[in-house]
């Protein structure tokens, strides 16, 4: 479902093929509250490479911390947005809550 | 990492060698461990190998230990645990160095390759459940793969942002023969932090500083991660701008500069916290906007445009946008930023003036205070403030979590970096005896205190017979106010005085002097005032044996100043229903 706040972004991300990563990425988007409208795993022409389709729905997180969150994971090569819809962030990028 | 061959490259071996040998290579002198099945083949050869391994009691102490002797020697630290329940105790640890980015490295065994999936006796998923804390991990199930896995381990927790990196080794994998291959060059085509930092962000962040006049320098702990106290204090002198030190940071910038207003956040100073409040300017240096540091998101620093200078490309702009971002690691950022901030400051030197005043007078108003108790019982606060004074600024501290931590970090003046060790990000009850443990390991020569809550003391006290057996003479003060007292302060705060479940109902029982002289310890007590002083030289001249002092204290004080959570940072109170005097201050 898509509102006004919330936006789709497409990325292409390079992954090494390697036991547990597509569970670290999925873990990263639960973990972090991040959307995953949809995902796709395919192969590359390198063997040890795969690549993995992610339509990401952004609300309240930046997509420039989704970005930032994916690529820390050491098996993820490289992060490319397909199709940008461009979105500022807001002086706090976090809503206010009682912890 | 792979400085140099090993001897024992293309030897071959078991897999259980093969780890030892890695273990070797990457420099590890000490590891702090319990085994089991799944882990038993690996220490065969720890039977043989120069590495000290230290027997914990739990493997929980063992990797609060490993990041006790990090956060000391700046050195990733080793845990190593079985399968099962042995790699699960090992969770905390995990998470709490995850929190606060303390390179570890943890080593579990894991059930033979054949068995895994199929819920064998002692199998845990270690890999999957640490996943969310761990910077990487691995599962190991071919003998050929341990050398370059633990190359990279040690690699991946040290650089970029340190952190916890898990090798899980299958049973097998230790069983087989291997030859054995310590890799000379490591490449991770998706990890490649970036250290030095971008000309252009150099440049901008340096224009920035001079164009404001209300600037203050929020430092975090990435400051003492990267060994930066150095330049931190130079580019703090040239600017001439108030400092504040996170809990992460304490002894990062030195208390006792006339620059610093202290700790900012839920229990920082009211210099700190307003400083923060009212600047125009956060420099904002290896530190990530911690809840417990900003309050209220929406209201705090409101003014204030953000520098914000992390090695860490996630944190930035995670809680709070930067106007500018450097990435890079801290100290090089630092000694980039000193030549250009002098030549910014060239061309315009702002005037900080009025804003120094209005620091200092907010500093000289409102300094870090506590009431004596009216019965004539201890005070927490005095306690631990003595302790800080008779032991001295070269003493490392460690703490629990709560109350007495927070004092920890309020009433001991830090003068040094790695001096103070504290479980931040996580909270964790039960670091302060073990990361002691550890800190002692990594630093002998150190006087080490663990200033520790009854609560605490009783989730970990365990590794005190570690230290008693292994000579390793921590020094341990219970701050004992049978409470689990900042639960019980909130409880005082927010729920009517109604304390469910925080009375540890005795000062007695256990009776901690008994139940340290029982395991291998010296144990003292003490409840008057007049006895303070006597008692903590006492501990200070036993350098043979761990002290355990039980200090019996009074149950209702509190941690001031406060800024509830959830509420903004503009509400500190100094006191209960106590607001600063905001009308007589010149803000």
């Amino acid at each position: 479902m898509t509102t006004a706040s919330r936006r789709q972004h497409t990325l292409e991300v390079l992954v090494e093929n390697s036991p547990g990563v597509l569970a670290r990425v999925a873990g990263l988007f639960s973990r972090r509250a991040f959307n995953i409208d949809s995902l796709n795993v395919g192969p590359t022409e390198n063997p040890a490479i795969s690549k993995m389709m992610i339509v990401v729905g952004v609300e309240g997180h930046s997509l420039e911390q989704v970005i930032a969150q994916l690529d820390k994971l050491i098996n993820v090569i490289s992060i490319k947005e397909i199709a940008a819809e461009g979105k500022k962030s807001a002086q706090d990028t976090q809503p206010d809550y009682q912890n | 990492m792979a400085k140099h061959v090993p001897t024992a490259n293309g030897t071959e071996m078991t897999g259980a060698t093969a780890l030892v040998k890695s273990l070797e290579a990457a420099g590890v002198e000490v590891m702090f461990g319990l085994p089991g099945g799944a882990i038993l083949p690996a220490y065969d050869p720890i039977f043989d190998s120069t590495i000290r391994h230290i027997l914990v009691r739990h493997e929980q102490g063992a990797g609060h230990a490993a990041t006790g002797y990090a956060q000391v020697t700046g050195r990733a630290g080793v845990c190593i645990a079985t399968s099962g329940p042995g790699a699960t105790n090992l969770v905390t640890p995990l998470m709490d160095a995850a929190m606060d980015s303390v390179p570890l490295v943890a080593i579990t065994g894991q059930v033979p390759s054949a068995a895994i999936g199929t819920d064998a006796f002692q199998e845990a998923d270690i890999r999957g459940i640490t996943m969310p804390f761990t910077k990487h991990s691995y599962l190991i199930t071919d003998p050929d793969e341990i050398p370059r896995a633990f190359a990279e381990a040690f690699h991946i927790a040290t650089s970029g942002r340190p952190g916890p990196v898990l090798v899980d080794v299958a049973k097998d994998a230790l069983q087989k023969m291997t030859k054995f291959n310590w890799p000379t060059s490591i490449n991770l085509a998706g990890y490649q932090p970036q250290r030095t930092p971008n000309a252009q962000s150099i440049a901008d962040a340096a224009a920035l500083i001079a164009q404001s006049s209300k600037p203050v320098f929020y430092v975090g702990g990435g400051v003492i991660k990267a060994d930066a106290s150095g330049e931190l204090r130079k580019l703090v002198e040239l600017l001439g701008a108030p400092v504040v030190t996170t809990l992460m940071a304490r002894g990062a910038f030195p208390d006792s500069h006339p620059l610093h207003m202290g700790m900012p956040g839920m229990h920082g100073t009211v210099a700190a916290v307003t400083a923060l409040q009212k600047a125009d300017l956060l420099i904002t240096l290896g530190a990530r906007f911690d809840d417990r540091v900003t309050g209220k998101l929406s209201t705090f620093a409101v003014n204030a445009k953000i520098l914000h200078a992390d090695i860490d490309p996630a944190e930035i702009g995670k809680n709070r946008h930067a106007d500018v971002a450097v990435v890079g690691d801290v100290k090089e950022t630092i000694s980039a930023l000193i030549p250009a901030l002098k030549a910014a400051l060239a061309k315009n030197q702002p005037d900080l003036s009025a804003w120094l005043r209005q620091m200092n007078s907010l500093k000289s108003t409102y300094p870090l205070g506590y009431d004596t108790p009216a019965d004539g019982s201890l005070s927490p606060q005095h306690v631990i403030q003595r302790i800080g004074q008779i032991s001295g600024t070269d003493t490392i501290f460690t703490s629990g979590v709560g109350q007495h931590q927070m004092w920890a970090s309020q009433f001991i003046s830090y003068e040094k970096p790695r001096t103070w060790l504290n479980s931040g990000g996580a909270g964790t009850m039960g670091y302060g005896v073990p990361a002691a443990m550890g800190a002692k390991v990594g630093a002998p020569e150190t006087t080490v205190w663990a200033i520790d809550g009854d609560g605490c003391f009783q989730m970990t006290n365990q590794e005190l017979v570690t230290c008693a057996l292994n000579n390793i003479p921590i020094k341990v003060a219970i701050i004992n106010n049978e409470s689990l007292g900042m639960v019980r302060q909130w409880q005082t705060l927010f729920y009517d005085g109604r304390y469910s479940n925080t009375s540890l109902e005795s000062k007695r029982v256990p009776n901690f002097p008994m139940l340290a002289e029982s395991m291998g310890c010296v144990g003292l007590s003490c409840e008057r005032p007049e006895d303070l002083d006597k008692t903590i030289e006492k501990a200070m001249s036993i350098n043979d044996q761990p002290v355990v002092v039980d200090f019996r204290v009074h149950r209702d004080a509190m941690v001031w100043p406060m800024v509830a959570a959830g509420t903004s940072n503009d509400e500190i109170m100094i006191a209960r229903a106590t607001a600063p005097d905001w009308d007589s201050q010149e803000l």
